[in-house]
């Protein structure tokens, strides 16, 4: 009976502390201080593991074809480079700044599947850096950085610089037209395209934006952006070029696809 | 937890702090049901102004932005209450004939809206 006391002291104690180190502002949110040996542990297999679990049932395509590998290194000098450098290639300084600092893709391949390393590129990772292609990428061109990333470990320096020179040239985007509208994945767009950054958005967590007006209830308001009348056509219009809409607005241009466009504005037609 | 009063504190003092431009905040209320402000905008606390053509007020003194296109200070709100089309020439706002009087009233009213 006093065990348990004890231990629902300690355990009530432990939590009160955390919440008092958190509140005060003690613990040290900079990147320059390094994790504790136990919290580096803990995040490095929780992102090991949860990694694993969600890569299962991905099915890798042929990854051995060299036009492939050839479409690969030239997306991987284009989006992956800077951070994760590559045989004899240093990354970017401001990459080594970073916490955790971004590993070296060289080895990678040895103790990670397609699927598993797919599977990352494709959805990033938390509080690493690591940001999600999927709505950067076709999921077509994340299997060519796989591809190119699986032979990074084979590669010598000299191989590295052989496969990457040709470049654009190599490159064709291969841009798939046949999809439907999904609420769903509107919400996440809306989430990767960074439009949280200025808006409230119901369903999406981010900080108290105050950028532009909250869009919650934006399915029964008249207007978009004070201009366009609010009709799916139209919101996809300015959500794609809001300054040809209104020349002097502080919305940006952020490059969005049709695609992804239509799929946001289905779920903000769901903001009633 | 010792945080608290202070918090409470620094509220209090921001309520007691001058209104936006010199103006009567309660006259501006009034006044943006006068002017029918309410028909196009959500405003806290003005009866009837549920409006949804244009964008809800509640925390427009944060908001860093005037219909997207003026940084959001009290002289610009003024300026865009009094001529909308001649800071955004394609605003579906109107100009109300709004005097330099009442709308500094109606900044001092919405820059309570925090």
């Amino acid at each position: 009976m006093r065990c348990r006391f004890i231990i629902a002291g300690v355990g009530l104690a432990a939590v009160l502390g955390a919440g008092i180190t958190v509140y005060a502002g003690w613990y040290d949110i900079s990147a320059t201080d390094q994790h504790l040996a136990p919290t580096y542990w803990l995040l490095d297999t929780g992102m090991r593991r949860s990694i694993k679990y969600r890569a299962r049932g991905i099915a890798a395509p042929d990854l051995a074809d060299p036009a492939r590998i050839r479409d690969g290194a030239f997306l991987y000098r284009q989006h992956c480079l800077q951070c994760h450098g590559a045989p004899g290639v240093a990354p970017a300084p401001f990459a080594l700044g970073m916490t955790p600092v971004p590993v070296p893709l060289v080895h990678t391949a040895r103790s990670w599947t397609p699927a598993e390393m797919f599977w990352v590129v494709k959805e990033g990772i938390k509080m690493t850096g690591m940001p999600a292609w999927e709505f950067r990428m076709s999921e077509e061109d994340i299997w060519s950085v796989v591809a190119l990333v699986q032979r990074l470990p084979y590669f010598s320096p000299d191989d590295y610089r052989r496969t990457a020179v040709p470049g654009l040239d190599a490159y064709e985007a291969r841009a798939s037209s046949d999809w439907e509208v999904s609420i769903r994945r509107g919400r996440i767009a809306l989430q990767q395209y960074a439009c949280v950054a200025c808006h409230r958005i119901p369903g999406i967590t981010g900080h108290e934006a105050r950028v532009g007006p909250p869009l919650a209830g934006i399915a029964s308001r008249t207007m978009l952006g004070g201009v366009l009348s609010n009709s799916p056509d139209n919101m996809v219009r300015w959500i794609r070029e809001p300054q040809q809409a209104s020349p002097l607005t502080a919305m940006p241009d952020l490059g969005v696809t049709e695609r992804d466009a239509r799929d946001m504005a289905a779920y903000l037609s769901t903001l009633r | 937890m010792m945080l608290l009063p202070l918090l409470l504190l620094s509220a209090c003092q921001a309520d007691k702090a001058t209104p936006a431009l010199g103006g009567d905040p309660e006259n501006g209320r009034l006044l943006l049901r006068q002017f029918g402000c309410g028909t196009c905008h959500e405003i806290p606390k003005v009866a009837t102004a549920r409006g949804k053509v244009g964008p809800p007020l509640g925390g427009i003194a944060h908001r860093v932005y005037i219909a997207g296109v003026l940084p959001n200070t009290p002289e610009n709100m003024a300026s865009f209450i009094r001529h909308p089309e001649k800071h955004a020439p394609r605003t579906a706002m109107p100009d109300l004939g709004v005097t330099e009087t009442h709308a500094r009233d109606m900044v001092a009213y919405l820059y309570t809206l925090k």
